[in-house]
């Protein structure tokens, strides 16, 4: 993150560097391993690991001594995903668009360079799935990400474009000016599709979400098997659902009319 | 069988009942596997490709009772065109476009070679890659396939049996090699480092098709 340190607190910088790194890290550490990942003395990171034990935020291992994440962190998680906004008014909105469409639903908004998903409802169908909230993914691999970046001013969006565009499949797009046109393009159309970018064999088709001010708060969209969401470019029926979905949560969360009335109309141009 | 159709099978060992014996196997040790599969892939996936594959490889033996008479490639290319309908997922593309490109490799030809069925699986694995962009070390079923190969290759010139030997014995190493690796590609990636640990689904199936392929060998 940024360099303005000298306004923060540091013990408090260092206990959530701790806890960043055994969120990504192997599922267990110990004190010299989160030492020398972090470049701190041993004994800072042992203090900082037993005022967390105190609260629940780490927990030993009893029989290594090694430290893991602890049971207060999916209370934080919970409560998270429970003050969020655009989640909280995506539950009967995202449930009724599953139903529509017979696929899964996914709502996610953007973190940085990834889309954190904070809703998903399965395909209605009893096939195992496996819950994606809290998952996250780049964001030029998503139609959430895509349409959510597409909606953001121009500074925002070269951004996200400059930065790193990994290749999950052979079909991800990762030239930053091919990219670039396609969220013009998604812009315009008001979806993204997603075919194949992320996961071989899945497809999504997402819209966006605006707030009361008219920014984008995320996006909710429709994943899944390519050959039924994008059998020949996007399914027409799944894009005049998202669309509709998008435009009644936009205007749950109080978005003007404009963008309202901009979704409103379904256009299936866009490849 | 002739004097001339001994002397080319010794150098053409395999044919259209030897696929018939490897697709067959193929769906035995998948479906031996099955719960395994799923299971591995319930830590870094969701939880189908056990399940997956195995209604595609039932699918295979239907597809193979109703194919006789058909060369060796053509069995593939409709082994494969059968997996990319019936599996789904990323499996049903990722093994579909495999056994297609080797079936197509190997052509109208009756009975082919260690060098031509190398060719074959080399042209299947750039099937894979093609659609997946994987490369060595991503954590997906191109760190089986590609030992399998390398193996193949330093075999040139073996006998049948232990060249897929070697191959199998590479692509199985290379399976167990997946689980310290970090997944790059596929929804395994969106685990980032929490992947490191679990042996990837996909090159652990990869290892039993060539281990099929090293039995129908005999």
């Amino acid at each position: 993150m940024g360099d303005p340190r000298r306004s923060t607190i540091q013990s408090v910088d260092r206990a959530a560097r701790i806890l960043k790194a055994l969120a990504t890290g192997p599922p267990r550490s110990g004190v010299s391993e989160l030492a020398e990942r972090l470049g701190l003395a041993k004994t800072t990171v042992h203090g900082l690991l037993r005022t967390l034990e105190r609260q629940d935020l780490v927990e030993q291992d009893a029989e290594t001594g090694k430290y893991r994440l602890g049971p207060e962190m999916l209370e934080l998680g919970n409560a998270f995903l429970d003050h969020h906004e655009l989640r909280g008014r995506s539950l009967l909105w995202a449930d009724t668009l599953a139903n529509r469409v017979g696929e899964a639903v996914r709502v996610g908004v953007l973190h940085g360079r990834r889309v954190l998903i904070v809703h998903h409802v399965f395909r209605p169908d009893d096939s195992v799935q496996i819950l994606e909230v809290g998952a996250s993914v780049p964001w030029h691999v998503s139609a959430l990400g895509k349409v959510h970046a597409a909606a953001l001013p121009n500074d925002r969006r070269r951004t996200l474009l400059a930065g790193a565009l990994p290749q999950l499949t052979g079909r991800t797009i990762i030239d930053p000016h091919v990219l670039a046109v396609a969220l013009e393009e998604i812009g315009v159309a008001g979806f993204a599709t997603e075919d194949q970018e992320a996961v071989i064999g899945e497809a999504e088709i997402a819209a966006a979400v605006f707030d009361h001010r008219g920014h984008p708060v995320g996006a909710i969209g429709v994943a899944g098997p390519a050959e039924r969401v994008t059998p020949a470019g996007p399914s027409e029926a799944i894009v005049a659902a998202v669309q509709d979905t998008a435009r009644r949560l936009s205007w749950e969360m109080g978005a003007p009319r404009r963008h309202a009335v901009a979704a409103r109309r379904p256009r299936v141009d866009a490849g | 069988m002739s004097a001339n159709q001994r002397i080319r099978g010794a150098s053409a060992p395999c044919d259209a009942a030897f696929v018939t014996r490897w697709l067959r196997g193929c769906a035995a040790q998948i479906a031996a596997h099955r719960d395994y599969l799923t299971q591995l892939d319930a830590a870094v996936g969701d939880a189908d490709h056990g399940v997956n594959l195995d209604r595609g490889f039932v699918a295979v033996g239907s597809v193979l009772e109703a194919a006789d008479g058909l060369p060796p490639g053509e069995l593939l290319v409709q082994a494969g065109s059968t997996l990319v309908l019936r599996v789904g997922g990323a499996a049903g593309p990722l093994y579909g476009t495999a056994f297609r490109e080797a079936g197509r490799c190997l052509g109208t030809a009756r009975t082919f070679g260690v060098a031509h069925l190398t060719e074959a699986l080399e042209a299947a694995l750039q099937g894979v890659t093609a659609l997946g962009a994987a490369v060595e070390g991503d954590k997906t079923m191109v760190d089986a396939w590609l030992p399998a190969i390398r193996a193949l290759r330093d075999q040139a010139g073996a006998a049948l049996p232990d060249a897929l030997h070697a191959a199998t014995v590479a692509a199985e190493a290379g399976a167990a090699a997946t689980t310290a690796m970090e997944a790059r590609k596929g929804r395994a990636s969106y685990l980032g480092p929490r992947s490191v640990g679990h042996q990837d689904p996909g090159a652990t199936s990869t290892a039993l098709l060539f281990l099929a392929l090293e039995r129908a060998a005999g």
